[in-house]
C-alpha cells in the first residue's frame, strides 16, 4: 500500500501506508531505521566521498537473517541465479552494491521475490527488509525506486481498489507547488504567439483561426519532444537538460532577429522598439530610398547630370562570348527544352525589363542583343549572369517571346516608372554622384561609393544621438517581458534588465541589444517551465491554493496548448479565481468553446489526403487519441504487397478517421468510455460532412444512369458530343482537354463507376476514378482533394461491391469500438504480423489497472518462425513455460482474442500462413484500387479463445470467445472505467496518483456515473479537486 | 536527469542539432579512441541516384561483367582494374577505396527525394518531423566521437534557379522527431563554423548573456528546495558548462587561425554571381577545415539535391543546367543528359580527392588525419533518378585505421530480395557496431526481405577487421 512523503530531496515518495502506519504508532522503530540509514550513511559515504575501496558494510543481524533464510539459497555461493548474489553484498564496491540495492528495492517492495511458491518472508520481514534497503539507497542519492515510481509507467503500482475504496477518501489531497518542464505543443503555441504568427484555414468555406500550424517560415527546433510511446506522455518530472538549453539557444536567436523584423512591419507590436530604433530606421529608409532609385534609374540621372559627356565616362564595352548550339560535328543538336532552361523568375523580369527599353521595331536579334547585353554591362552585372542571360536568348529567343505573352509579362511585371525623388533627396544624389563617379566607372560601382558615403553619415549621426533615454529602455523591458514571459516586471527585474539593456547598447548598439535581450528572456526558466505554486494563507493541512495567475495557465494548459483566453486573464486579475467554483465556471467555460479551431496532428494533414482538425478543446480529444494510443501506426510503414494495395495512402486516413469517430462521441458526451469501447459504427472513406458525401455520391450515381445503358465502351468523338450539355451540367472532372481525351476519360470513369453501382450498390463511394493525379469526385471540408480510398480494406470492404454509407458513421460488420479499429489494431502489431502479447500489455495495464513486468534482458523475446502454425501456436510453444507464462498469462489470454484480426486490421477467420513454402498464387503487384493484390497462401483457423481475469467481477471475468466478446465484458467493467479515469487523473495532474488522492478519483468515478458517462463532466470534477487546486510547498 | 557538468557535456554532446551551429562551443570531453584519435566521418549525398552500372569496372572480365549486370554477389580487386572515369580522380588512392554495389535503400524514401530517410533507415512521410524515426547514421557516429561542434551539416541546394543562403533545414537527425540545421553556403559555414576567430566579439556577448542568466536563475533558486530546486540548478549548470565551452572553444583559435580556409570574395552574401564547382570548391575547403582543426568529426554534406542549379559547369559554362532535367534525359548545348551526369560525378569526385590529399598532408600521431577518416559518397535516393530503393551503390574512401575489411575492392552483394542480401540498415549497423555502438539493427527492415522470411537484421561481419 502506498501514500505519499517527503524524500530527503524534497521529492513526493511513497511507500507502505502500513509502513507508516506503523511507524507514526511507533517512533522507536522509526529511530531504529534512521540509526541504521545513519550507521550505513557513515560508512558508505565517507568511503565513496575518498574513491578508496571500502570497507565491508554493516548489515544488520536481522536483515542478514532475512536475505539468509529467503534469498541466498538462489542468490548466493551454490547458484546466482539472474546472476544476483547476495551474500557478498556487503564486500562489494560503493557503486555496485547501490546497483545491487537498487534492484533489490523493487522487488522487495513489490512482493516479486522470492518468486511464488518459494518460502515467503512475513509482513515484518519484508517491510524491515525493505526500511534497511531503503535507508542505504538513499545515502547515495535518491533510490532509483523512487525515480521509477514518479514514471508514467509506475502508475498502476498503486493498489486500485484501496485507492476507490473510499477508505482514504479523508486524506487531503494535494500537489506540490512544482515547476512543470514546456511540452512540444506549449513550444510551438508560445513561439507562435511570441512571433505573431497566426494561421488560418478555409473549413466549410470559412476562414477560421487554426492553432497547431507550426510553419512559421523560420527554422526553430523542437527540444521538448514527448515520449513515442502510447499511453499519457506528458508529466511534471522533467528537467531541462543541457540538450535543450543549446537547441533554445538557436531558437533564441532566430527568434529575436523574427522578432526585431516584425517591429518593422507593425508599429504596435513592441512600440519602444519602433521608437527606440525610429531613427535608425529612418535613415535606413532614406538610404534604401535613393539605392532603390539609383538601382532602377541611374543611367537617366547620369544622362541628366553629364548631357553629352556621359557617354566619354561610360566604361568600354567587353562583350561575352557565347557558345554555339551546335554539336562538336557542327550538327544543330536537341537543345533543353523551354522550362528547363530559364533562369528564375527575377532574371526573367530583369531581362523582360531591359528588353523593353532596347526592342525596337526592325532592329534584328544581334542588335537587340547587343543593346541589351550593353546595358547589363555599364550597370556592372557580374559577367557570369550576363553570359547567362545572353546565352539563354540566343537559344530560346522565339520561345521566350511567346513565353512574354503567354504569361502577360506586359502586365504582370509592369517596370518602374521614372519618378523623381523630391529635390532636396535629388540635390544630395546629384552631388554625391559628381563627387564620386570617375571615368569608365561601371554604374554599380558608382552607385557603392555613394552608399558608403552616406552610410557613413548615417553611422555618424547615430552616434551623435546617443542612447536612448532611461524611460526608453525601462519601457522596451516591460515590454519584452509582457510579450515573452506574459506578466510585467517586478521592479527588482525591472532594474537589473534595464541595466543590462544599457550594456548590451554600450557593446553593440541598439538593434543587437534588443536582440540580446530577447534572447536572454527566451533563455529563462520561466519560459520553459510553467509554474504552479500556492499563494495565500495555508490552509490547517498545510496546502495553498493555486495563486490566481498559475491557476489560470494551469487550466489553460489542462485543456489546450496556449496561454490563457482573454476570460481566464481577466478573471485572474479580478480575483475570480479564487474558490473551486470560479474554476468550476472557467473549465466549463472553456470545455464548450467551439470557436476556434485546432490541428489534431500537422503530420496527418500534411498528407493532404485528408483533414485533421477539431474545435473541442484540443486536450480533451488528445487524452482519448494518446491513451487509446493508435496514432502509433503513423511511424510503421506496412507491404503493399501483402496489404494488397495501397497502404500509404490509407494509413493517415485510418489515424484521422479514428479521430473523427473519437470527436464524435466526446461530442455527444453519453456513455463516452462504453462508446469508445463497444460503438459498432466507424468512418470509413468521409470526410465528416454527411451533406456533401450525399451529393458527391448522387453525382456519381447520376452519371452511371445517364451513360450505363449507351455503349460508353466504343463510343466516338461524335458520340461524346452528344452529350455535352449532360457533361457540362455535371461539371463531369477531367473532360474538356480534347475530344479525344474526352472519350477515354468517360471510358475510364463509367469503368470506374460500373464497378461501384452494377451489383445493385444503394450508393457510390466516391474515390478517385483514376490512378493517379486525375480529378476527385469528393473534397475535404478544407477543399482538398479526398484520398486513400483503400483505407476499406481494411475494414474487410469491397470497393466493387460496397453500399456506401454517406451518412456516418455507420455500422461496419465484426467490430466493436475502437480496439477492433484498425488504426488501433495496426498500432499494436507488428510490420509482418499481430502481437498479441503487445495488445494484451496493452488491456492489462489501460484498462485492467494492472502492472506487467518489463522483458528481463535475459529473455530471447522472439516468437520462433514455423511455416506450418498459427502465430498463436508459435506464441504458446513460445510463452508456455512456467517461467515466461508468470507474465504472460496476463497478456496472452487477451491479446490473443484479437486474432481474428490481423496485422492491417482485417477480420478473419483463416490465418495465412505467409512464408514462401505456402504459396499458392502469385497475384500481380499493381492493379485498381478494388482489386486485391495479395498474394494467396495456405491457411489455418483463427483461435482467437481467450480468458478475462482481473476486472474483480466474477460476472465478467472467466472464458471469452474472442475479442468481441472480451470487448462486451470489459464494457461492463467498474474497473475499467476507473482505470480510465485513473489515466486521465494522470493526463490533467502531470503525474501519478497516490491514496491521498483517493477522493479526486473516487469524485470523477461518481461525476462520470451521475452525468450519464459524460467525460466533461470527469474533466471538471478533476480541474476542481483538491489535487489541482491545493498546492503544497516542498519542505527544505 | 541531469546531475553533474559531465553528464551534461555527454547529454549535449548531440542532444541537439542546434549543437552543428552554436559558434561557440567548448570542446566536448573526448571520448578516446583506441588509439587515441577519434575516427573521422565525411558523409557526402549526391542527387538523381547512382546508376549501377556508373560505378562498375570498364576493366571487367567479360563473365565479371555478365554477373555484375545480372547482380550476382561478386568481388574483384580494384588494383587489378582501371576505375570508371569518372572516378579516375581517387586512382592515386585506390588502396582506400571500395566500390559497394547491391546494397538496397527500400526501407528509406526513393523516387525523387529521401530527405532525412536513406541516413535513418526509415520513411519520413514526405519529410515531415514525425516520420523521422531516428537519430540518422551520422548523428550516431558522431556520439560515438564527440568534438566541440559534434556534427556539422553542410549543403548546396537550391529552387533549380537560385542557392539556398543561410541557414536552412538540413537533412540529417539529432533524434526523433529533430531536424538538423545546416549551412547553406560557404561564407556563412565560414562565419559560423569560425566565429571564434572571424567575430570574437560576438562569443564575448553570448557569454555575458549566459552570465547574467546564471546569477538570475541562481537568486531565484535561493528559495527553492528539493526537486524543484534541482530543476533550476540544472538550468543554472548547463548555462555554466555552455559558458565553459565557449571559453575552451575561444581557446581553440589559435589552431583555427592555422587552418582557416580563404574564401573567394564571390562567396560574399551567399555567393549570387558563383558558379555551382566554386561553390563546392569553397565548401570542400571549409569542410576540410572543420576537420583539420578539430571542430568536428562528422562532416554531412549534401553537394547537391534535385533542386540544386548547376551553373558554370565545364563544358557548359553557360547554360543553367537542372538536375531534374537530366534525370529526365534532357541534354544542354549538345552535350548528352548522360554525358552532364557523368560530369557532375566528376566534380563530385575531385573535391573527395581533395579532401583525401589536403587530411594526407596534417600529421596525426605517426601518420595523417586521413588514416582515421572515412568518406561516404552515395546517392541520397538509390539507383536512379525515379529510384525504388533496389540498390544504392556507395564509393568509400577509408584511411588505413578503418575498421572495416573491405578496402581495394569492388564488392557486389546479393540482389535485393534474396538470400545474403544486405540492406542500408546492415550497413549502417556494420559502421556502428565497428566503431563501438554494439546495436543490434539499426534502422527499420525490409519488408519484402521480411515478407520472404529472410534474415535480414544486423551488421555485415565479414566487413568488421
Amino acid at each position: 500500500m502506498l501514500v505519499e512523503r517527503q524524500s530527503q530531496s524534497g521529492q513526493p515518495l511513497v511507500e507502505f501506508s502500513n509502513q507508516f502506519e506503523r511507524d507514526r504508532q511507533s517512533p522507536c522503530r522509526r529511530d531504529l531505521v534512521l540509526g541504521l540509514s545513519m550507521l550505513l550513511l557513515l560508512t558508505w559515504s565517507s568511503s565513496a566521498a575518498s574513491g578508496a575501496k571500502l570497507p565491508s558494510a554493516t548489515i544488520p543481524t536481522e536483515v542478514r537473517s532475512v536475505l539468509k533464510t529467503y534469498c541466498v539459497a538462489c542468490h548466493g555461493p551454490d547458484s546466482q541465479e539472474g546472476e544476483v548474489r547476495l551474500d557478498t553484498l556487503a564486500t562489494l564496491e560503493p557503486d555496485a552494491r547501490i546497483d545491487l540495492l537498487n534492484k533489490l528495492h523493487e522487488v522487495i517492495r513489490f512482493e516479486q521475490m522470492p518468486p511464488e511458491g518459494e518460502p515467503q518472508p512475513t509482513d515484518a520481514q519484508r517491510q524491515q527488509l525493505e526500511a534497511w534497503i531503503a535507508a542505504a539507497v538513499s545515502s547515495a542519492g535518491p533510490s532509483k525506486l523512487e525515480e521509477k515510481l514518479r514514471r508514467p509507467d509506475y502508475g498502476n503500482r498503486i493498489d486500485h481498489d484501496q485507492l476507490f475504496s473510499g477508505a482514504y477518501a479523508h486524506l487531503k489531497a494535494f500537489t506540490y507547488d512544482r515547476r512543470w518542464l514546456i511540452s512540444e505543443y506549449i513550444f510551438d503555441a508560445k513561439f507562435n504567439r511570441i512571433l505573431d504568427f497566426k494561421p488560418f484555414l478555409t473549413i466549410d468555406g470559412t476562414r477560421q483561426p487554426v492553432v497547431g500550424y507550426n510553419n512559421r517560415g523560420i527554422i526553430l527546433t523542437n527540444p521538448f519532444l514527448l515520449p513515442t510511446n502510447t499511453g499519457v506522455r506528458y508529466y511534471a518530472n522533467e528537467t531541462l537538460n543541457g540538450g535543450h538549453l543549446l537547441t533554445m539557444i538557436t531558437n533564441a536567436k532566430v527568434a529575436s532577429t523574427h522578432m526585431f523584423n516584425i517591429c518593422r512591419r507593425h508599429k504596435q507590436y513592441l512600440p519602444a522598439i519602433v521608437e527606440i530604433m525610429a531613427r535608425e530606421w529612418e535613415h535606413e529608409r532614406v538610404l534604401a530610398t535613393r539605392e532603390t532609385f539609383l538601382r532602377n534609374f541611374i543611367d537617366r540621372v547620369l544622362y541628366d547630370l553629364y548631357q553629352d559627356k556621359h557617354e566619354a565616362f561610360l566604361p568600354t564595352f567587353v562583350p561575352v562570348s557565347v557558345k554555339s548550339t551546335a554539336s562538336a560535328n557542327g550538327d544543330p543538336t536537341a537543345k533543353a527544352p523551354y522550362h528547363a532552361a530559364i533562369l528564375g523568375r527575377d532574371e526573367m523580369i530583369l531581362i523582360f525589363h531591359t528588353a523593353l527599353k532596347h526592342q525596337k521595331e526592325g532592329d534584328s536579334d544581334e542588335q537587340f542583343l547587343e543593346k541589351c547585353e550593353r546595358e547589363w554591362f555599364n550597370f556592372g552585372h557580374d559577367k557570369r549572369n550576363i553570359l547567362a542571360r545572353t546565352t539563354f536568348l540566343n537559344k530560346y529567343m522565339d520561345e521566350w517571346r511567346a513565353d512574354l505573352v503567354k504569361h502577360n509579362y506586359a502586365a504582370k511585371h509592369k517596370p518602374p516608372e521614372y519618378r523623381p525623388l523630391p529635390p532636396d533627396e535629388m540635390q544630395v544624389v546629384a552631388e554625391t554622384i559628381l563627387r564620386h563617379r570617375a571615368r569608365g566607372d561601371r554604374f554599380n560601382a558608382i552607385i557603392d561609393k555613394c552608399m558608403a558615403q552616406w552610410r557613413r553619415q548615417s553611422e555618424q549621426d547615430l552616434t551623435d544621438a546617443g542612447p536612448p533615454h532611461d524611460d526608453l529602455v525601462a519601457a522596451l523591458v516591460d515590454q519584452l517581458f509582457v510579450k515573452i514571459l506574459e506578466r510585467t516586471p517586478e521592479p527588482r527585474e525591472l532594474d537589473q534588465y534595464a541595466a543590462l539593456t544599457r550594456s548590451y547598447i554600450d557593446e553593440a548598439g541598439n538593434s543587437q541589444a534588443i536582440k540580446k535581450l530577447i534572447e536572454t528572456l527566451i533563455l529563462r526558466s520561466d519560459f520553459v517551465y510553467r509554474s504552479e505554486f500556492g499563494q495565500s494563507k495555508a490552509d490547517e493541512h498545510g496546502r495553498r491554493m493555486l495563486s490566481p495567475r498559475d491557476a489560470s495557465y494551469a487550466i489553460a494548459y489542462a485543456l489546450t496548448d496556449s496561454s490563457p483566453d482573454p476570460e481566464l486573464v481577466q478573471a485572474a486579475a479580478d480575483g475570480r479565481l479564487v474558490t473551486r467554483d470560479d474554476y468550476r465556471r472557467e473549465v466549463e467555460r472553456l470545455l464548450s468553446k467551439r470557436d476556434q479551431y485546432y490541428v489534431i496532428d500537422e503530420s496527418v494533414d500534411r498528407s493532404h489526403l485528408t483533414d485533421n482538425f477539431t474545435n473541442m478543446p484540443i486536450r480533451e480529444l488528445r487524452f482519448i487519441r494518446e491513451f487509446f494510443g493508435y496514432p502509433a501506426l503513423l511511424p510503421i510503414f506496412k507491404d503493399n504487397k501483402r496489404f494488397g494495395g495501397d497502404y500509404d495512402t490509407a494509413r493517415v486516413r485510418l489515424v484521422s478517421e479514428a479521430d473523427r469517430l473519437v470527436e464524435s462521441i466526446l461530442e455527444q458526451d453519453r456513455q463516452v468510455f462504453e462508446r469508445l469501447l463497444t460503438t459498432e459504427e466507424f468512418y470509413v472513406y468521409h470526410s465528416g460532412d454527411n451533406e456533401a458525401m450525399r451529393i458527391a455520391a448522387e453525382r456519381i450515381r447520376r452519371i452511371y444512369d445517364h451513360f450505363k445503358d449507351e455503349d460508353w465502351q466504343n463510343f466516338t468523338t461524335n458520340d461524346i458530343r452528344k452529350h455535352q450539355n449532360f457533361i457540362q451540367e455535371v461539371k463531369m472532372r477531367g473532360m474538356g482537354r480534347s475530344p479525344e481525351s474526352d472519350v477515354k476519360v468517360l471510358q475510364t470513369v463509367m469503368t470506374s463507376f460500373t464497378l461501384r453501382l452494377d451489383k445493385g450498390q444503394t450508393a457510390a463511394a466516391p474515390y478517385n476514378s483514376f490512378p493517379s493525379h486525375g480529378p476527385f469526385n469528393a473534397s475535404t471540408r478544407s477543399g482538398g482533394g479526398l484520398g486513400g480510398v483503400e483505407v476499406a480494406k481494411c475494414f474487410n470492404i469491397q470497393l466493387d461491391n460496397w453500399n456506401y454509407p454517406t451518412t456516418q458513421p455507420a455500422k461496419v460488420e465484426h467490430r466493436k469500438g475502437l480496439l477492433t479499429h484498425p488504426a488501433w489494431l495496426i498500432a499494436h502489431a507488428k510490420n509482418t504480423e499481430t502481437d498479441p502479447v503487445i495488445r494484451g500489455k496493452w488491456i492489462r495495464e489501460k484498462l485492467l489497472a494492472d502492472s506487467v513486468p518489463d522483458v528481463p534482458i535475459t529473455v530471447d523475446a522472439v516468437i520462433p518462425e514455423d511455416p506450418h502454425k498459427t502465430l498463436r501456436q508459435r506464441l504458446d510453444a513460445k510463452t508456455g513455460e512456467s517461467s515466461c507464462w508468470k507474465c504472460h498469462r496476463k497478456m496472452n489470454p487477451l491479446g490473443l482474442t484479437f486474432e481474428i484480426y490481423d496485422d492491417f486490421g482485417r477480420y478473419r477467420t483463416e490465418e495465412r500462413l505467409e512464408y514462401p513454402e505456402n504459396l499458392i498464387q502469385k497475384n500481380p503487384d499493381k492493379g485498381a484500387p478494388h482489386v486485391d493484390l495479395r498474394d494467396l497462401y495456405k491457411t489455418l483457423p483463427v483461435d482467437a479463445s481467450g480468458y478475462l481475469e482481473g476486472t474483480g467481477d466474477d460476472r465478467l471475468d472467466g472464458k471469452v470467445v474472442d475479442a468481441l466478446d472480451l470487448i462486451d465484458r470489459l464494457a461492463r467493467s467498474e474497473r475499467v472505467r476507473q482505470s480510465i479515469i485513473r489515466h486521465a487523473f494522470r493526463y490533467f495532474m502531470g503525474r501519478n496518483e497516490l491514496l491521498s488522492d483517493s477522493k479526486t478519483l473516487i469524485d470523477a468515478d461518481q461525476a462520470y456515473l451521475k452525468s450519464g458517462g459524460s467525460f466533461d463532466a470527469v474533466i471538471v470534477s478533476l480541474l476542481t479537486s483538491d489535487s489541482f487546486i491545493y498546492r503544497k510547498a516542498i519542505e527544505k | 536527469m541531469l546531475t553533474n557538468r559531465r553528464r551534461f557535456l555527454q547529454q549535449s554532446a548531440l542532444g541537439t542539432g542546434a549543437l552543428a551551429l552554436m559558434p561557440s562551443l567548448g570542446p566536448l570531453v573526448a571520448a578516446p579512441a583506441s588509439e587515441g584519435f577519434p575516427r573521422r566521418f565525411v558523409f557526402i549525398r549526391k542527387s538523381n541516384g547512382i546508376r549501377p552500372l556508373e560505378v562498375a569496372l570498364p576493366t571487367f572480365s567479360d563473365q565479371e561483367a555478365a554477373r555484375d549486370r545480372k547482380k550476382e554477389a561478386m568481388e574483384a580487386d580494384l588494383d587489378r582494374h582501371e576505375l570508371p572515369t569518372w572516378l579516375q580522380p581517387l586512382e592515386s588512392h585506390k588502396q582506400h577505396m571500395t566500390i559497394l554495389q547491391g546494397l538496397s535503400c527500400k526501407m528509406s524514401e526513393n523516387g525523387h527525394w529521401s530527405y532525412s530517410s536513406v541516413m535513418g533507415a526509415f520513411k519520413s512521410g514526405r519529410n515531415s518531423l514525425s516520420g523521422i524515426k531516428r537519430a540518422t547514421i551520422d548523428f550516431e557516429l558522431a556520439k560515438l566521437f564527440p568534438s566541440p561542434f559534434g556534427h556539422i551539416e553542410l549543403s548546396l541546394t537550391g529552387d533549380y534557379n537560385t542557392f539556398r543562403t543561410g541557414i536552412v533545414a538540413g537533412y540529417s537527425a539529432p533524434g526523433p522527431h529533430q531536424r538538423n540545421y545546416c549551412y547553406a553556403d560557404p561564407q556563412t559555414a565560414y562565419n559560423e563554423l569560425f566565429k571564434s576567430v572571424v567575430d570574437p566579439g560576438g562569443v564575448d556577448s553570448e557569454n555575458q548573456m549566459l552570465a547574467f542568466l546564471q546569477n538570475d536563475e541562481t537568486y531565484k533558486a535561493q528559495v527553492l528546495s528539493g526537486y524543484e530546486k534541482l530543476k533550476l540548478s540544472n538550468h543554472i549548470d548547463s548555462l555554466e558548462a555552455i559558458r565553459e565551452r565557449n571559453n575552451r572553444v575561444e581557446k581553440m583559435s589559435g589552431t583555427i587561425k592555422e587552418h582557416l580556409p580563404t574564401i573567394n570574395k564571390i562567396h560574399a552574401d551567399g555567393g549570387p554571381n558563383a558558379t555551382t564547382p566554386e561553390k563546392q570548391e569553397a565548401m570542400t575547403a571549409i569542410l576540410i577545415a572543420a576537420l583539420t582543426t578539430g571542430l568536428t568529426n562528422v562532416v554531412t554534406y549534401t553537394i547537391d539535391e534535385l533542386s540544386t542549379p548547376i551553373k558554370g559547369l565545364p563544358g557548359n559554362e553557360t547554360d543553367h543546367i537542372s538536375i531534374h532535367q537530366v534525370g529526365h534525359n534532357g541534354g544542354y548545348s549538345g552535350v548528352s543528359a548522360d554525358a552532364i551526369r557523368e560530369k557532375i560525378r566528376i566534380g563530385h569526385i575531385q573535391q573527395v580527392a581533395t579532401i583525401i590529399e589536403r587530411l594526407k598532408q596534417v600529421p596525426e600521431g605517426k601518420g595523417n588525419l586521413f588514416d582515421n577518416t572515412m568518406i561516404l559518397y552515395f546517392p541520397e535516393n538509390g539507383e536512379g533518378h525515379h529510384s525504388h530503393g533496389t540498390e544504392a551503390p556507395f564509393v568509400i574512401m577509408a584511411g588505413d585505421n578503418c575498421k572495416l575489411d573491405i578496402a581495394g575492392r569492388y564488392i557486389r552483394l546479393p540482389y535485393h530480395g534474396t538470400e545474403g542480401h544486405k540492406t542500408l540498415g546492415n550497413w549502417y549497423t556494420t559502421l556502428l557496431n565497428a566503431h563501438g555502438n554494439l546495436i543490434e539493427h539499426y534502422g527499420d527492415l525490409d519488408l519484402e526481405m521480411s515478407r520472404k522470411k529472410l534474415p535480414q537484421t544486423g551488421a555485415i561481419r565479414r566487413f568488421i577487421a
